[in-house]
């Protein structure tokens, strides 16, 4: 009887509690995750639509004179959600979250809608443009037909005719060749002056000319990316010893460095690559040069964090061995530490390739060079079809990138021993050794002069450069800066929300169908999967703000076509994870299920969902997180969001209001890798 | 000689490994370490060497006092001390011979040994210590690519490139098979016999105290509850150290 009594006294407690203060019901019944959970939605939604409603009039409607929100009745019955929950946890019971879930999910989806300026009916309305851009995009510019004295594009129903002329033994319309917009992205022999020293040599005459490859602009490309990766290695090595707990914590003072080393290290990674680009074209100017310092500095941090986790992970047996030697830390890191984390280093290293190798395709468009610069050039004067040859080549290249650096990881990390150490030839060994050394040095050079990297521009910044410096520092919270800024930074994470939620919408089938374990075993579901493959790996390979450009031209200039270019590129790698995961469950389950006579949907439905679901929704908060960072360079494209705020402060040279911007950014990406990471902790 | 005065170990989290541990081992002497795990041993032997900062206590190794020495000196005595592991520690994707080499590195000076620049004389004193454990076949082949009982014949012909005056040896056998467990400890037995090394080695089976040990000490609970020679621990004794439910168990 007491104990009943006192039962409902502390559920009272709790109503009363969570009546007053969202969550706080929930803290009486120990429930600590939930409450802050709780408390922290209620805050956030709270500001969320009192914001939307006086900026931007979202959810108005009038009440006689008196103006509101509608979407403060869900925010009323989140609250009435809490309250029942705080009660049902006091009485040890629990109830479904998903009420709460759903009215939370209202008052998002509402400004996420409004905030992205989402208008679907352009879809449609505008479908004439965006035919005429898939048919320009489905066309590239690649061959050249001269037909009676004048050059055309020769596109795929040209080049069909031209072939069917040929082997039909008809005369064809013209002579043929590779268009001189497919030379300029691959390169092109072209007629040099002899440098001197063949000359001297006696192997040409002076004055005269030679044809010299001149690599174009997908080249020059390919060549960045290697030297950002080569020099981000490098320097993230010395900076993941300083950013690793385990070694700092054997110097004297070591534990300052370790959080000034991570601090640096999370602040340099929140800031993308692109952004970078506009800093460093201040630095040293417009050019691949810039190209491959922006991506390096974003590079090494990215690096540095991974290779400094990899450290603190390391077996320590072999550590204190060789302390207990007598060796000194050098000696300690040299033998004992070095040997272990060379392969998985190795493996980073080959993953940021293919990743500074996407970047390099699109850093062009802030920074100059590579096939990003090239692009912008074209879109501008309306070069849809020399767009699209480059979009194919992107996609080549980066497909070709992706298949080498995960074959070579794989074969890294499976890191076999060879147990046979007596048929060693030296002598051939060392001549192969020094093969691949001079080889890696040709194409070093090489590389080096394509990306026309410059020591001495390094030192000598441009004139606005310490201008930049000196105002980036200077944190501008004043309205007139803080309020455009905040502004975009909400529509810039509702960008990334929704193309999250679009992303994940349409991944989700297809995902099952680029599963081989659930494809079964006949000649067309093969090929479903074969297609379905391919279909997340090309679009895969295009970044974001690729599409960007072609989304512009169909909904117009503004934050729903940065988000669409952003749901392409989420549909693209949540396809690709989900259908991993459904490829890593259990069979156990779906043999049980199946012995039951159950048919394929209630094999899904029971034996695969409830295996699936952890992993997908820990994808989707990643997803997110990779969204919100994409979503503040979109707007260098067109896109909106943040990065439409920052171009212009940096195109209008206000710096002290870009380094603002630039603040926000850090601090909003940081707070998210936070949060997706903790929730993603949560999960699994 | 080796004396220890009232070796104390609090570790951080409040556990007291160490309680005021006094023992003398004499130059020459064979001395197991036994209890039961999380009896102290393994804090004892590191304290020894300090891989663990001892909390209170000193230790005298020839009359120089090790627990106040600086990090310099300390590296200068550890290269005396060899050190036998448990999970043999060895630097699994190194060759044999680089591991062996290691020893030395309290003898090179740093920026040679960092470029892998050793003299002749140390890769042909790697290659006679590898002889003397019965692995000279093997220099080139990694380390994890060797079985158990190899590796810790590699663990000890690391400890001896330190030209040591003593080893300590922390459960030199547990990871392995018991058959291989007398293998292991002959080649320690020799060194201490032949060489005079002084050994110091904790030890979980009896049968081995008595046959290799020339005297023992005990911890039980970090406290040192007994010290003599190995034949005096009787059934009374073994009660003690173990405590009442123990039985013994033999290999061999």
């Amino acid at each position: 009887m007491a104990k009943t009594e006192r039962n409902t006294q502390s559920s009272i407690l709790a109503v009363f509690a969570s009546l007053i203060l969202p969550g706080l019901g929930q803290l009486l019944s120990k429930k600590r995750s939930r409450a802050v959970l709780v408390f922290i939605t209620t805050i956030i939604l709270t500001f969320l639509v009192n914001w939307s409603l006086v900026h931007q009039n979202i959810g108005k409607i009038q009440l006689g004179n008196w103006a509101t929100s509608w979407l403060w009745l869900p925010l009323v019955l989140f609250w009435v959600w809490n309250i029942l929950d705080a009660w049902a946890l006091s009485a040890k019971k629990s109830i479904n979250p998903l009420f709460g879930i759903l009215v939370v999910s209202i008052i998002l989806y509402v400004i996420a809608w409004n905030v992205t300026a989402v208008k679907f009916n352009r879809l449609i309305e505008r479908f004439g443009d965006a035919r005429i851009v898939a048919t320009n995009l489905v066309n590239p510019d690649l061959i050249t037909i001269n037909e009676k004295g004048q050059d055309k594009i020769c596109a795929w129903s040209c080049m069909y005719g031209f072939i069917g002329d040929k082997l039909a033994g008809h005369p064809v319309a013209g002579p043929i060749r590779v268009s001189d917009n497919l030379l300029q992205i691959i390169g092109s022999m072209k007629p040099m002056p002899v440098p001197r020293w063949l000359v001297s040599l006696g192997l040409a005459t002076p004055g005269s000319n030679i044809k010299v490859f001149a690599a174009g602009s997908m080249i020059q490309t390919i060549a960045m990316g290697l030297l950002a990766t080569l020099f981000s290695t490098i320097l993230a090595l010395p900076i993941s010893f300083l950013a690793a707990r385990n070694i700092m914590a054997r110097l004297q003072g070591g534990a300052v460095i370790y959080y000034l080393a991570r601090g640096f290290l999370n602040v340099v990674r929140a800031i993308d690559t692109i952004v970078w680009g506009l800093i460093v074209v201040v630095w040293v100017g417009l050019g691949p040069f810039a190209g491959v310092i922006a991506l390096t500095i974003h590079s090494t941090a990215a690096l540095g964090k991974l290779f400094s986790e990899e450290i603190e992970h390391i077996d320590t047996g072999p550590v204190e061995a060789l302390t207990a030697t007598g060796a000194n830390l050098i000696q300690v890191i040299r033998y004992g530490i070095i040997p272990q984390i060379v392969p998985s280093f190795l493996s980073y290293s080959l993953l940021r390739w293919d990743i500074n190798m996407r970047s390099a395709t699109v850093i062009g468009f802030v920074a100059g060079g590579g096939i990003g610069f090239f692009v912008i050039e074209n879109v501008r004067m309306g070069g849809y079809q020399q767009y699209a040859a480059a979009l194919w080549a992107v996609v080549v290249v980066i497909i070709l990138v992706d298949y080498i650096s995960g074959k070579w990881r794989e074969s890294i990390l499976r890191d076999q021993v060879q147990k046979d150490d007596t048929k060693k030839q030296p002598l051939l060994s060392y001549l192969r050794l020094a093969f691949f050394i001079i080889m890696g040095l040709l194409a070093f050079i090489y590389c080096w002069n394509l990306s026309q990297i410059s020591i001495r521009g390094l030192f000598s910044p441009g004139s606005n450069f310490g201008q930049l410096i000196k105002d980036f520092v200077m944190i501008d919270l004043t309205p007139s800066v803080l309020q455009p800024t905040i502004q975009q930074m909400i529509v810039t994470i509702f960008q990334a929300f929704l193309a999250t939620t679009l992303g994940a919408l349409f991944a989700l089938p297809f995902s099952f169908l680029a599963a081989k374990n659930l494809t079964g075993r006949s000649r067309l579901s093969a090929w479903i999967y074969y297609l379905t493959r391919s279909m997340f790996n090309f679009l895969r390979s295009i970044e974001a703000l690729l599409y960007v450009v072609l989304f512009i031209f169909w909904v117009g200039v503004g934050p729903f076509a940065g988000m669409l270019a952003l749901a392409v590129t989420s549909f693209a790698l949540i396809g690709k994870l989900f259908s991993e995961s459904i490829e890593n469950i259990e069979t156990g389950p779906i043999e049980a299920v199946n012995a039951t006579g159950a048919n394929r949907l209630q094999m899904i439905v029971y034996a695969i969902l409830p295996q699936i679901t952890p992993p997908f929704i820990s994808y989707l908060l990643y997803q997110w997180d990779i969204n919100v960072r994409m979503a503040t360079i979109i707007g260098f494209a067109g896109g909106g969001g943040i990065g439409l705020t920052l171009t212009t402060f940096f195109g209008s040279l206000q710096y002290h209001k870009a380094g603002t911007v630039v603040f926000f950014i850090v601090i909003v990406v940081a707070l998210m890798d936070f949060a997706s990471a903790k929730l993603r902790q949560s999960l699994v | 000689m080796l004396r220890v005065e009232n070796l104390t170990k609090v570790y951080p989290n409040g556990t007291q490994a160490l309680k005021n541990v006094s023992f003398e081992v004499k130059d020459g002497d064979f001395l197991a370490v036994i209890g039961l795990s999380g009896s102290g041993k393994s804090t004892l032997l590191r304290c020894i060497n300090r891989l663990i900062e001892p909390t209170s206590g000193k230790i005298y190794w020839d009359d120089q006092d090790i627990t106040s020495a600086s990090s310099r000196e300390m590296r200068k005595i550890r290269r005396q001390i060899g050190m036998v592991f448990q999970q043999f520690n060895l630097v699994k994707r190194s060759s044999v011979m680089t591991n062996v080499l290691t020893g030395r590195l309290g003898y090179v000076n740093t920026f040679s040994s960092a470029l892998h620049l050793f003299s002749a004389a140390d890769n042909n004193k790697a290659l006679a210590s590898l002889e003397q454990v019965g692995l000279a076949d093997k220099p080139h082949v990694r380390a994890d690519s060797l079985s158990g009982g190899q590796q810790q014949r590699v663990g000890i012909a690391r400890a001896l490139m330190q030209d040591p005056k003593l080893i300590l040896a922390d459960e030199p056998v547990a990871s392995l098979d018991p058959v291989l467990s007398h293998s292991i400890m002959k080649y320690l037995e020799q060194l201490n016999k032949e060489r005079g090394i002084t050994v110091l080695c904790s030890l979980h089976f009896l049968d081995l105290v008595h046959r290799y040990a020339t005297s023992a000490i005990a911890l039980k609970d970090g406290e040192l509850v007994f010290q003599g020679l190995p034949k005096q621990i009787d059934d009374t004794e073994f009660k003690a150290i173990y405590g009442q439910e123990a039985e013994r168990v033999s290999i061999l």
